[in-house]
C-alpha cells in the first residue's frame, strides 16, 4: 500500500504541477489578449510566451499522469522511491533551464523546436544549448523513470503478462489487472518516444558541434520530432485512463474492472496506432512517401476503435442505469472522457488528408488539441489530484463548491474552444502573434478566447485552493 | 465552403457526443431497482465497435484518393512557378531559383489552367499557404531545406491570392507573405 513518503511526493508533484499550470495558462491568456489586441507585446515577447506555454504544457501533464501511475501502481508492485524523488528533481530543474533559455535568453523556436530553425539564432547564443539541456534533462529523469517502473512490473509480472497475452485465450490462469496492462502498454510507448528524442538531440548535436562538416536531413529531423512530440503528447491522455481504469469504479462503489479477451486485443493495438499516428503531421510535406502518408490517416481513424469500443464504452456500461456515488473525482474523470471523445472527433476529422490540407496549421489543431487536453486529460488528473487530496479525510468527496468548479470549467472550456474552432474553420493560422488585415476575423474570436481562457483558470484556481489544504496536512504529517 | 461543411459536420458530433454522455449521466442519477444496467453489454459493444469500425473504413476509402497527392497526378501543368521560400520572405519566379542568387518576379497564372508550385525552402521550415480573394485557405504544401515540394492545383476564379507561411519560422513569421494574380 501506498506509504506516508509516497503520499509526501505525491503532494509535491501535484503543489508543482498545478502551480506550473496556473502559470502557463496566464502565458496562454496573454498570448490570446496579444492576438485580440487588448494588450500590446513584440512578436518576440509573444513566441518566447508560445514556446513556454506548449513546452511546459506538454511537460506537467505528462508527469501528472506519471505520478498518478506511479502512485497506484505500488497497490501491484514495489516502486523505487528514489526515483520517484529523481524525476522529480529532474523535472524541476529541467523546466527551470527551460524558462531561462525562453525567459532570460528569449529563445523562441517553438515547443516543435523544428530543425534547423534552433539553429537560426534570433536569441542570446547560449540560449540554443541551454535550451537542449534542458531537454536533455527532462527525457533523461522520466527515461529513467519509466524504465525503473517497467522494471518493477517485470519483477513480478512476466512479458507476456503484462501485455495481457494469455487473455486471448478462454479462462487464463493468470489475470493481468487493467491497470497493469494499460500502464506497461503506455510506458513502452513513452520509452520509445524519448529514446527518438535522445536520437534528434544527439543529431542536433552532432551538427552544433561539427562546425559545418555535418548536416542533417530536415525530413528525417521533423519526423523524429514529430514521433517524439507527438507520442508523448498522445499517451499523456492514455496514463490518464490507466487512472479511470483503477479509481472509477472504486470511486464510484462498483465492482472493479477486469482485463478481458477484448480488453487486452485492444491495449494491444493501440500500442501500434499510437506510434504510428504521428505521421498525420506530416501530411503537407508531399516528399513524405505516399505510403507513410496513409498509414498515418489510417492509424489516427482506427485508434479510436479501441478508444471508443472498450473504453468509453466500458464507462457507459459502468454508469448506465446504474447507481454511481457521483463526487467531483468521478464527475471529471466522466466529463473529461466526453471531453476526450469530442476532441478525438475534431482530431479524426483533421487526420483525413483531404480536410488536412485546409485546415494545417490554422487554429482548427490546437483546438481540437486542447480539447482532449484541457477538457480531457487534465481533468483525469484533477480527480486523481482530488481523489488523493481527500484519501485520509473523514468526509470524502463532499467538497464544498463541486458544482462551483464544475460550472467554470465548463464554461470556460467550452468558450475557449469554440473560439479556437471557429477561427480554425475561418482560415486563422496559429502561431500568428498578430493578424494581418485579411485576416482580421481572428481578433475578436482571441479576446473571446482569452476571456472565456479566464473563466477556466479561476475554477482551476479555486480547485487549486481547495485541494491544497489536503496536500499541505500530507506534508505536514510525521513521516513515520 | 469545405471549411463550413467541416465545422458543421464536428458541431453535429460533438452534439451527438455529447447528448449521449448527458443521456448516460441522467440514466443513473433515476434507478429503478427492478432493471439495473445494460443488457448485453458485449453484444452492443460488438456493434458498436462494427459500425464504427465500417463507417470510418468508408470515410477512409471515400476521403484517401481525394487527397493532393493524387490530385491532377496525370496532367501536364499549363504553368510552373518555382517558389523558394526564406525568413521572411517568398521569391517566385516562372524560372529555377539559384539559392546563391535568389531573385524573382511577379506572378501570373491562367485561371482554370492546371499550376504547379515547386516549393522549397533556402533556411529554414516554412509553410506556403494560399488564400483565395475571399480569404479562405484553399490548398497548402511546406517548404523544406533540401527538399521540393510539387503542389498542383486549378483556380477557378481570377483575382489577387495571397499567400502566407503556416510553418512557424521566427520571430517575424506573421508578416511572411506574398501574393499572386490568377487571370
Amino acid at each position: 500500500m501506498e506509504s506516508i513518503k509516497s503520499k509526501k511526493i505525491t503532494a509535491v508533484w501535484i503543489i508543482t504541477i498545478l502551480t506550473l499550470f496556473v502559470v502557463s495558462i496566464v502565458l496562454g491568456i496573454l498570448m490570446r489578449l496579444n492576438q485580440g489586441g487588448v494588450i500590446e507585446q513584440t512578436p518576440v515577447a509573444f513566441y518566447v510566451n508560445m514556446t513556454t506555454h506548449g513546452l511546459t504544457m506538454i511537460g506537467i501533464w505528462f508527469v501528472a499522469g506519471m505520478m498518478a501511475v506511479n502512485f497506484l501502481l505500488q497497490r501491484y508492485v514495489k516502486t523505487s522511491h528514489t526515483v520517484n524523488i529523481l524525476a522529480l528533481v529532474f523535472t524541476v530543474v529541467g523546466v527551470l533551464m527551460l524558462w531561462t533559455s525562453t525567459f532570460i535568453g528569449k529563445f523562441h523556436a517553438g515547443w516543435t523546436f523544428l530543425y534547423p530553425l534552433p539553429f537560426k539564432i534570433m536569441w542570446a547564443k547560449w540560449a540554443t544549448p541551454v535550451f537542449y539541456l534542458a531537454l536533455v534533462v527532462l527525457v533523461v529523469g522520466w527515461l529513467i523513470w519509466c524504465l525503473s517502473l517497467i522494471a518493477q512490473i517485470l519483477k513480478k509480472y512476466s512479458i507476456s503478462q503484462t501485455f495481457a497475452w494469455q487473455h486471448f485465450k478462454k479462462n487464463p490462469k493468470v489475470e493481468t489487472p487493467p491497470f497493469i496492462l494499460i500502464s506497461m502498454i503506455t510506458l513502452v510507448g513513452i520509452t520509445t518516444c524519448l529514446i527518438a528524442a535522445v536520437v534528434l538531440v544527439a543529431l542536433t548535436a552532432a551538427e552544433y558541434f561539427s562546425k559545418g562538416a555535418f548536416v542533417n536531413d530536415a525530413l528525417l529531423m521533423k519526423n523524429l520530432t514529430y514521433f517524439f512530440g507527438h507520442t508523448i503528447a498522445n499517451e499523456m491522455l492514455y496514463l490518464g485512463l490507466a487512472v479511470i481504469y483503477e479509481l472509477f469504479s472504486e470511486i464510484s462503489g462498483r465492482p472493479k474492472w477486469k482485463t478481458t479477451w477484448y480488453v487486452a486485443i485492444a491495449w494491444n493495438f493501440t500500442l501500434v496506432f499510437i506510434l504510428t499516428a504521428f505521421f498525420h503531421h506530416l501530411y503537407m510535406d508531399f516528399v513524405q512517401p505516399e505510403g507513410l502518408q496513409i498509414v498515418g490517416q489510417l492509424a489516427s481513424y482506427f485508434a479510436s476503435l479501441p478508444a471508443a469500443g472498450v473504453t468509453v464504452f466500458s464507462i457507459f456500461i459502468a454508469v448506465y442505469r446504474t447507481k454511481i456515488n457521483w463526487s467531483l473525482p468521478n464527475l471529471l474523470f466522466f466529463i473529461g472522457t466526453a471531453g476526450w471523445v469530442i476532441g478525438g472527433l475534431g482530431a479524426v476529422i483533421d487526420a483525413t488528408i483531404s480536410n488536412n490540407v485546409v485546415l494545417h496549421n490554422t487554429l482548427w489543431v490546437p483546438a481540437h488539441f486542447h480539447t482532449y487536453n484541457a477538457m480531457g486529460n487534465v481533468l483525469f488528473s484533477l480527480g486523481f489530484f482530488y481523489w488523493f487530496a481527500t484519501l485520509d479525510t473523514e468526509k470524502i468527496y463532499s467538497g464544498k463548491g463541486t458544482k462551483l468548479i464544475l460550472s467554470l470549467l465548463l464554461i470556460g472550456g467550452i468558450g475557449f474552444l469554440l473560439a479556437f474552432y471557429i477561427a480554425g474553420a475561418d482560415s486563422i493560422p496559429r502561431r500568428y502573434s498578430n493578424y494581418p488585415p485579411e485576416l482580421a476575423a481572428g481578433i475578436p474570436l482571441a479576446t473571446m478566447g482569452a476571456a472565456f481562457a479566464t473563466i477556466y483558470l479561476i475554477g482551476i484556481l479555486i480547485f487549486f485552493f481547495n485541494i491544497s489544504k489536503g496536500c499541505l496536512k500530507i506534508l505536514s504529517s510525521p513521516s513515520s | 465552403m469545405q471549411q463550413n461543411s467541416i465545422l458543421l459536420l464536428f458541431l453535429i458530433l460533438a452534439a451527438l457526443a455529447t447528448i449521449t454522455f448527458l443521456y448516460i449521466y441522467l440514466s443513473s442519477k433515476n434507478v429503478e431497482l427492478v432493471k439495473q444496467g445494460m443488457e448485453n453489454p458485449l453484444k452492443k459493444r460488438f456493434w458498436f465497435l462494427l459500425i464504427l469500425f465500417v463507417v470510418l473504413s468508408i470515410f477512409a476509402s471515400v476521403t484517401i484518393p481525394k487527397s493532393p497527392y493524387y490530385l491532377f497526378a496525370d496532367e501536364t501543368p499549363a504553368k510552373v512557378v518555382h517558389v523558394s521560400a526564406m525568413q521572411f520572405a517568398f521569391i517566385m519566379s516562372e524560372n529555377a531559383i539559384d539559392p546563391k542568387r535568389p531573385s524573382g518576379q511577379a506572378i501570373e497564372v491562367p485561371a482554370n489552367g492546371l499550376v504547379e508550385f515547386r516549393v522549397t525552402s533556402l533556411d529554414v521550415n516554412h509553410g506556403f499557404a494560399i488564400y483565395n480573394p475571399e480569404e479562405r485557405l484553399i490548398t497548402q504544401t511546406q517548404a523544406m531545406p533540401g527538399y521540393v515540394n510539387r503542389l498542383r492545383y486549378k483556380f477557378s476564379e481570377p483575382g489577387t491570392y495571397k499567400i502566407f507561411c503556416l510553418e512557424y519560422c521566427g520571430m517575424a513569421h506573421q508578416g511572411m507573405r506574398a501574393s499572386f494574380i490568377v487571370k
